[in-house]
């Protein structure tokens, strides 16, 4: 007989409680067989029996219990009701849990997860933004479905054109200087998950989805490699000019990249510097050791350990020296002919980097990618998770009007990301924010969710930290990696950014515009009057 | 019988679209069948109008305003000497309409009948949304020179003719992104043609075309006084035809797993990093899929059986005293361990 004591963990501690009916129940052990998180086990249950022919009293009988443990803790996935054939056990929320608190109590450490924040999931600014201008009358709208529309935005430096390196020789326009690197590109990217935060079949996935988007559909889409490099193969495949190569605080995977380029065919889409993150800004890359997995440790060079990448590049110490430095040796890496763009955190100050990025007297400066604060993430401290960061919406429409205003928008091309498709809606989001003045968005989230993942924003799963990712997306180990099924993900995935890709036809059309719409607010009204007054766009009640 | 001149300025005023065409009603109702109109820009000459003992009706037009020969009916012959501005045939069901010089945009938009021929070059999305009821003739619209962008958008039926004359270094005689949502008809031209929407092929021309080609074209030569062009026209090398793809052409996408098989990395892209084979595995399945294994310890077992009776995959056999589970069979549940009373089986994480 277990003892209780108060000061410990209790069962109605944990976010979840496991409904369990014993009389639907085969005894078939698949549930507990396909938790990854260990928390419900077979056991045997002593119960009274009420045969008086009997001189035992009591018998053994077999039951599913939870774990009641600060480790192998429920976190509402579903796969035991998902395997069960006679939908005999559930997971249900508590609305009592406070295992959290629990956790820091016993462990005298900061609680840590993975997913988003799941403190905002109310009152976002994007519900509240319409599409209100419809232009049947005004100038000709368009057929979605019929009319042909260009989606693409450019990613890398967009020079004015006075400032264009032409001359005229002859009758010829002639380049006197070679022009700084500009990619057409899709308006959505396939946001910087790293070999590492997800799984090599996840990973693969997603490559595949952008490979095929490309060469068989024609949709320029791309890809961000994140910061745990990039397989070598892919490296020197045609496939690398689809990918965007991140480099990150920890600069991993950096020697493979540099060791591979004598053999590479094809310029990089793109390169990423990854200077923070939405999800918890201040902090740099979190992989903790259980997702070390071995080809891991070789391509980040790196032992079987947490791995914390530092807050900030060491190397630099304010925007000026970023711009000076980082952007130089990154374009210097691709001699100039890959465009160089970087990401940050949104942030109050997010507006001061932007307009310095803007001075760039180089060229060099190919694009600024601003991740708000409902962003997902590998693994985080819940503290970071829910209480710091910066909504992206408002963030963005700062920097697109601090360019308007000296008549400089367009020239580094704004992406934003951050929890986009959080309310089901992403082709909306993206085309909101489009018209706020976003060049194009990044999602990983979007992503994941389509590939299987369980999650939400309200607190199912979260787990993608502990690498016991029960959709194998965010796992290392073989046997959770290998239920995720790679052709179907990658179709998926392909399936999904057609849909998304009629559905933002759907919105371009209406308000008659072929091309993306970038900074056309007019075309949005809110219903929402602060929203009206910090966004500069149409009340409408 | 005579023909009714109408001079629609008279001392400087300009007679109203509704004036003249009322005028025309009151003619038309007086048995006159032949008209000369000087017109100032007036809308709609030639529409909706009809003889009431089936005669042919008559207009001989300058000057016209938009929609000429616009819902005008079998029985109706509209000559345009000069240009006409923007809508010529628009939902023409049966009239003969012969547009000497160039037309604004939107000519034969949503004709579905009659026949158009227009002696210069047509606007943007001309032919748009032509149709065919299959009860009547097809509407033909033959165009000397070349059409604007966006021509034929959504055009469901019916035969246009774009002849590409003094066009020959144009780079698209149909402009660009003409055919959108192009789903019937047929589209000849001759000449350049670029940015066709993609739910359409250009094809050679068969004998079925030519013969078409061939038959219609001096009457339209006639028509704008052009037969001197008829051996240029009638030369079928630069002659090609525009029709809708069938639907299975348009969604001409291959499956996902076909590219894998077919353009992706032989063994994967992890290959040389992972052991990875591809299989997929289901959740609670046995083998290497498993996340946990029983491990038996022969020092604490009292050989009760209740192990190998409860295993719901019978994956524990018993040999000379000894207990083994079958990793082929065990899915990794747990119940072994639970049911032991020694704790003589422990599940290893795996």
């Amino acid at each position: 007989m277990a003892s209780v004591r108060i000061n410990e963990l209790h069962k109605g501690d944990l976010p979840w409680i496991i409904e369990y009916d014993e009389s639907k129940c085969i005894q078939c052990g698949r549930c507990t067989a396909a938790c990854s998180f260990n928390a419900i086990y077979p056991a045997a249950e002593t119960r009274r029996t009420n045969s008086i022919a009997s001189k035992n009293k009591t018998e053994r009988v077999l039951v599913i219990k939870q774990n009641i443990s600060l480790e192998n803790y429920c976190r509402g996935c579903g796969m035991c009701a998902n395997v069960c054939p006679n939908g005999a056990i559930k997971a249900i929320r508590n609305k009592d849990d406070k295992y959290s608190v629990v956790y820091r109590a016993i462990k005298a450490d900061s609680f840590k997860k993975g997913g988003r924040s799941n403190l905002n999931t109310e009152g976002r600014t994007l519900d509240k933004i319409k599409v209100g201008r419809i232009s049947q009358m005004t100038d000709p709208s368009l057929d979605a479905q019929r009319h042909t529309f260009e989606l693409k935005t450019p990613f890398g430096r967009v020079l004015k054109a006075d400032k264009l390196n032409f001359d005229i020789r002859d009758g010829e326009i002639i380049e006197t200087a070679q022009l700084p690197p500009v990619r057409w590109i899709y308006p959505v990217i396939f946001g910087d998950m790293s070999i590492g935060a997800v799984s090599w079949r996840m990973w693969e996935a997603m490559a595949i989805a952008t490979a095929y988007l490309n060469e068989v559909m024609g949709i320029p889409i791309c890809m961000c490699t994140g910061e745990g490099g990039i397989p070598t193969k892919l490296l020197k495949s045609r496939y690398a000019k689809y990918m965007i190569l991140q480099i990150a605080s920890g600069h991993f995977g950096w020697n493979r990249i540099l060791k591979a380029m004598p053999d590479m065919t094809e310029d990089p889409a793109g390169i990423l510097i990854k200077i923070g993150q939405g999800a918890k800004p201040g902090d740099g890359g979190l992989l903790l050791a259980s997702k070390v997995a071995r080809y891991v440790q070789e391509i980040r060079g790196v032992p079987k350990a947490d791995l914390l990448s530092p807050p900030t590049h060491q190397g630099l110490y304010s925007i000026e020296e970023s711009v000076q430095k980082m952007f130089l040796s990154m374009n210097a890496a691709f001699k100039f002919k890959v465009p160089v763009a970087i990401k940050v955190a949104a942030s109050v100050t997010s507006v001061s980097v932007y307009n310095n990025l803007l001075r760039d007297p180089y060229n060099i400066v190919g694009g600024f990618f601003l991740d708000g604060l409902a962003a997902g993430t590998g693994a985080a401290h819940e503290i970071s998770l829910n209480h710091t960061g910066h909504p992206i919406t408002s963030k963005l429409r700062d920097c697109y009007l601090a360019a308007v205003h000296q008549g400089r928008q367009g020239e580094i091309p704004l992406f934003a990301g951050g929890g986009l498709g959080q309310s089901g809606s992403f082709a909306a989001d993206a085309f909101k924010l489009i018209c706020l003045g976003a060049n194009g968005v990044f999602t990983g989230r979007m992503l994941m969710e389509i590939a299987g993942c369980v999650g939400n924003d309200t607190g199912k799963c979260n787990a993608c930290n502990t690498g016991l990712c029960p959709a194998g997306i965010a796992a290392q180990n073989d046997n959770l990696v290998k239920r995720l099924d790679v052709d179907k993900v990658a179709q998926n995935l392909v399936n999904y950014i057609l849909a998304t890709d009629i559905e933002l036809k759907k919105l371009m059309a209406p308000i008659g515009c072929s091309t993306l719409p970038i900074g056309r607010s007019d075309a949005l009204i809110t219903v929402d009057k602060h929203i009206s007054n910090r966004l500069d766009i149409q009340y409408g009640c | 019988m005579t023909v009714c001149k109408i001079k629609t300025l008279k001392n400087n005023i300009r007679m109203s679209t509704q004036e003249l065409l009322q005028t025309i009603y009151k003619k038309i109702e007086d048995g006159v069948t032949e008209f000369d109109i000087e017109a100032c820009g007036q809308h709609d000459i030639g529409s909706a109008v009809w003889n009431k003992d089936g005669k042919e009706l008559r207009f001989h037009v300058t000057n016209p305003g938009q929609r000429v020969g616009g819902m005008a009916m079998d029985g109706v012959k509209i000559l345009v000497e000069g240009s006409a501005p923007a809508d010529v045939g628009w939902l023409n069901s049966g009239a003969e309409i012969i547009v000497q010089g160039d037309c604004g945009d939107t000519a034969a938009h949503c004709a579905a009948g009659g026949k158009i021929y227009i002696g210069g070059r047509v606007g943007t999305r001309s032919g748009a949304l032509m149709k065919h009821d299959p009860r009547f003739e097809p509407p033909e619209f033959w165009v000397l020179k070349n059409t604007g962008s966006f021509s034929f958008e959504f055009m469901s039926g019916g035969i246009a003719v774009i002849c590409g004359y003094g066009c020959e270094d144009t780079t698209s005689i149909l402009g660009n992104r003409s055919c959108v949502g192009m789903v019937g008809g047929t589209v000849y031209v001759r000449g350049n043609v670029k940015g066709l929407a993609n739910c359409v092929e250009q094809t050679p021309l068969d004998k079925f075309d030519k013969d078409f080609l061939k038959s219609g074209m001096p009457e339209f030569l006639k028509s704008i006084n052009r037969g001197d062009l008829y051996s240029e026209l009638t030369d079928f090398s630069k002659w090609s035809k525009i029709i809708p793809l069938p639907k299975e052409l348009k969604e001409k996408k291959i499956p996902v797993k076909e590219f894998i098989s077919k353009e992706w990395f032989k063994d994967g892209l992890f290959g040389d990093l992972v052991e990875d084979d591809g299989e997929v595995f289901t959740l609670a399945q046995s083998g290497k899929a498993r996340l946990r294994k029983p491990v038996w310890n022969p020092k604490l077992c009292v050989e009760c059986d209740l192990c190998k009776n409860n295993c719901p995959q019978r994956a524990i056999i018993k040999q000379d005293k000894t207990y083994a589970s079958t990793d082929e069979k065990c899915i990794g549940c747990g119940i072994c361990a639970a049911v032991c009373p020694r704790k003589a089986w422990i599940m290893e994480t795996l």
